[in-house]
């Protein structure tokens, strides 16, 4: 199980950043999420995977600067 | 114990007023050259148009100098303001003080915002702007006291070089009792020998018990302040509460201060966590997409910039509360305790070192090809205590290196530097150098327009190759982003008035990142709205980062969510609470148009403000060197056959560089035109009459001075 902006999530082996999105059906196009301590780009969605109990925040980068 | 001796040389009583709806209704003008002082009054009309802050200090500047007056006469002036929000401490970032000077860097206004208490305190003191004017005789201080209602102008010697310890010492001599009452402004001896110097305002971190700084870094404000003869200015207030500014509803002042403070400590922790480690989470992500300047903005990643990232640096930041001003929740200012530097003055010594925040770590770090963050921490530490900006620091430096690369440079002509990428101890020895005004250092400190001029007239260099790889705008430094993918952020820097800083449009995840706005006239809107709601902050006195750095978790959902216009209406909220000017979010959009357009009219009166000064160098369109574009050749090429309808297959690459030259160029063309239509201004980028009466600028020398450029409609 992960916890994703507060809500447990169901998780599985090898499951990424980019089928965590497919999965939460959520169609806005995330810049960055938090996985833990650490910041995932775009670019980087595929190929990272989700430990176990992590904790992930979807991260709304839209301005900044 | 250092012996400093304050000689009194003038001092001057006023009456100190009561703030009503967060103005004091006057501001302070000190003239340095005699010593002499006054009260002016602060009219309706300066409240209505210029709201205050950027825009007072603006004012103040426009009626102190004229069109040929240079940085360093003595009728320039330095204006330091807040505004009318700035010193509420239950609202996150109402702090800001703003600096207005004629540049030493572009020749004309610049304005540079800042954390710490010295704007507040003094309003509170009873000035809504503080305006120096003039260059004293001899080394000074100056000392305005709210609580005897006095100012107090010391001549000073033997005060220490460095601004930490002057801001240490002036803090035990004015504040022994209550060192949270006093703030110092103060530069370094890198201000003296620089177009770069910046300006330190301090505040108390009571649980640490120890002075900390924030930066007023852009444009070379230290330098106008170190040639004036200041060594310092204290402000003295003993405390300060949710009434010290007089709020028209404070009930519901307490209201929406609560609503913002709230969602803050509720949601920062879950998206950028800025209370634990300020602005550097921008670094990767900047790197992961391709926008983190590396060797002089030819590149956008490197491999090793996680080195760099918020990983490292919240295992170094020291822990606690940092906020630049009273009750901020953002809280971002962090920095390092117990840093040993392995140069210079203080080689061995234990120093606190108050950041690095993302600017400083991209453009002393990555753009020099520097990834150890120790480093990056002593350039920050001693670009802070020598009074240097560390963006122009870095830009410069980096300009100067890649020169090197280049060939333009070799170590005859740089004192026996090798100033290749990467080169960690030369680059803080340059830093040395430009305080102690010696070396090569002392003309890099000059900044890249310079540095090109000496580079082609000394040394032979191709002026349109240092056009191309020297990263300023107007004679300003570009701050740390890469822009070649993003055309609508190529404009936020070469459209704003005073030169390629972001805080007046960072565009770049709206728009390449997310492609919110494909169209030059989406682009055009942005780079309208934007720079004017972000001028509004300076004219308030607030931080921008509890805007849009933490956004509400539905921001998602609503139509324009780079906006995120819920903080918007509440800060509209906020407005009307203060100051009793009942306004709804477009209110403010129009109180930033009349200072924007002021400020062009400004640069058109300093001889700056037209089409042809908006023009920014290739590096910031796309790639000048073979090897840039080889090493994103791919998107490159695709973009010629997409976008532009190019048949890459039988050229060459310098015939695609050429190609996609041209194309770029165009675009930036075509978006400059899309953006002065937007904003009201003539295909020359000067506004229009028709623009200056909507907005009730139209004052008499503002009419003449357009129709001189041949505005008459």
């Amino acid at each position: 199980m992960i916890r994703v902006n507060g809500r447990e999530h169901p998780w599985r082996e090898g499951l990424t950043i980019a089928d965590l999105l497919k999965e939460l059906g959520d169609p806005y196009p995330y810049a960055v999420v938090r996985v833990n301590e650490k910041r995932v780009s775009r670019p980087h969605f595929e190929r990272t995977r989700i430990p176990d109990g992590a904790e992930i925040y979807l991260i709304p980068l839209v301005a900044g600067g | 114990m250092v012996d400093v001796r304050f000689d009194l040389w003038r001092d001057f009583r006023y009456r100190r007023p009561s703030i009503e709806r967060g103005y004091a209704n006057q501001t302070l003008y000190v003239d340095l050259s005699s010593g002499e002082m006054a009260v002016k009054e602060v009219t309706e009309q300066m409240k209505e148009i210029f709201v205050g802050g950027r825009g007072f200090g603006l004012w103040l500047l426009w009626n102190a100098v004229k069109s040929d007056t240079k940085w360093d006469d003595p009728e320039n002036a330095l204006c330091i303001a807040c505004g009318p929000l700035g010193g509420t401490p239950i609202y996150p970032g109402s702090g800001k003080s703003i600096v207005t000077t004629l540049s030493p860097a572009t020749g004309t206004v610049i304005d540079s915002n800042v954390g710490g208490y010295f704007g507040p305190y003094l309003k509170f003191c009873g000035f809504d702007a503080l305006e120096i004017q003039g260059k004293a005789p001899h080394d000074v201080v100056l000392c305005i006291n709210g609580m005897e209602a006095r100012v107090f102008l010391f001549r000073v010697q033997g005060l220490p070089e460095s601004a930490h310890e002057i801001c240490d010492l002036l803090t035990q001599h004015f504040g022994r009792d209550n060192p949270r009452s006093i703030s110092v402004v103060c530069t370094g001896p890198g201000a003296r020998h620089t177009r770069i110097g910046c300006l330190n305002f301090s505040w108390y971190d009571v649980r640490r018990k120890r002075v900390r700084y924030k930066q007023a870094g852009r444009g070379g404000t230290g330098t106008v302040f170190a040639h004036k003869g200041l060594r310092a200015l204290v402000a003295i207030w003993p405390s300060v509460t949710v009434g010290s500014n007089g709020p028209a509803d404070e009930a519901a002042l307490r209201e929406v201060a609560r609503l913002h403070s709230r969602e803050i400590v509720e949601l920062d922790p879950k998206q950028n966590e800025m209370a634990r480690v300020g602005t550097t989470h921008l670094v990767t992500i900047m790197n992961d997409h391709d926008c983190l300047p590396v060797h002089n903005f030819r590149y956008g990643c490197h491999d090793e910039a996680p080195n760099l990232g918020q990983e490292v640096y919240r295992r170094i930041f020291d822990k606690g509360f940092d906020g630049c001003w009273i009750g901020c929740t953002v809280a971002c200012s962090h920095g390092a305790k117990d840093f040993i530097p392995l140069t210079g003055p203080y080689r061995g010594q234990r120093v606190f070192v108050d950041g690095p925040e993302y600017e400083t770590i991209a453009g002393c770090g990555s753009n020099l090809g520097i990834f150890d963050p120790h480093t990056v921490m002593e350039m920050n530490f001693y670009c802070d205590t020598y009074g240097l900006d560390t963006i122009s620091v870095g830009t410069s430096i980096a300009f100067a290196m890649e020169c090197y690369e280049m060939g333009i440079l070799d170590k005859d002509k740089t004192g026996g530097l090798d100033l290749s990428f990467g080169n960690r101890l030369s680059a803080l020895e340059l830093i040395h150098q430009m305080a102690s005004g010696e070396g090569f250092g002392k003309v890099v400190g000059q900044g890249v327009r310079r540095m090109k001029e000496l580079f082609v007239e000394e040394f032979g260099a191709d002026p349109r190759l240092l056009q191309d790889i020297g990263m300023e705008t107007k004679g300003l430094e570009f701050s740390e982003y890469m822009t070649k993918e993003s055309l609508a952020q190529q404009g936020g820097y070469g459209l704003a008035l005073k030169g390629p800083q972001h805080d007046e449009a960072w565009l770049i995840f709206l728009d390449m990142v997310h492609n919110f706005m494909p169209t030059f006239e989406q682009k055009a809107e942005a780079l309208h709205w934007f720079p004017m709601f972000r001028t509004w902050f300076s004219l308030c006195g607030l931080c921008k980062l509890p805007w849009n750095d933490i956004v509400p978790e539905d921001n998602k959902e609503t139509p324009e969510p780079a906006k995120v216009m819920k903080h918007v209406q509440w800060y509209a909220r906020y407005f009307s609470a203060v100051t009793g000017r009942k306004v709804a979010p477009d209110d403010l959009i129009r109180m930033s148009e009349a200072v924007y357009n002021f400020q062009r009219i400004f640069n058109l009166r300093m001889g700056f403000g037209r089409r042809q000064h908006d023009d920014i160098p290739y590096r910031a369109m796309g790639p000048v060197t073979m090897e840039e574009y080889e090493s994103r050749r791919e998107r490159y090429d695709r973009q010629l056959v997409d976008l532009y309808g190019e048949d890459v297959l039988s050229k060459s690459t310098e015939e695609k560089m050429a190609l996609l030259r041209s194309h770029r160029q165009q675009q930036y063309d075509r978006l400059r035109d899309a953006v002065y239509r937007r904003r009201g201004w003539t295909p020359d980028g000067i506004p229009t009459l028709a623009t200056v009466r909507r907005l009730c600028i139209d004052f008499p020398e503002v009419v003449k001075l357009l129709e001189a450029h041949g505005v008459t409609e």
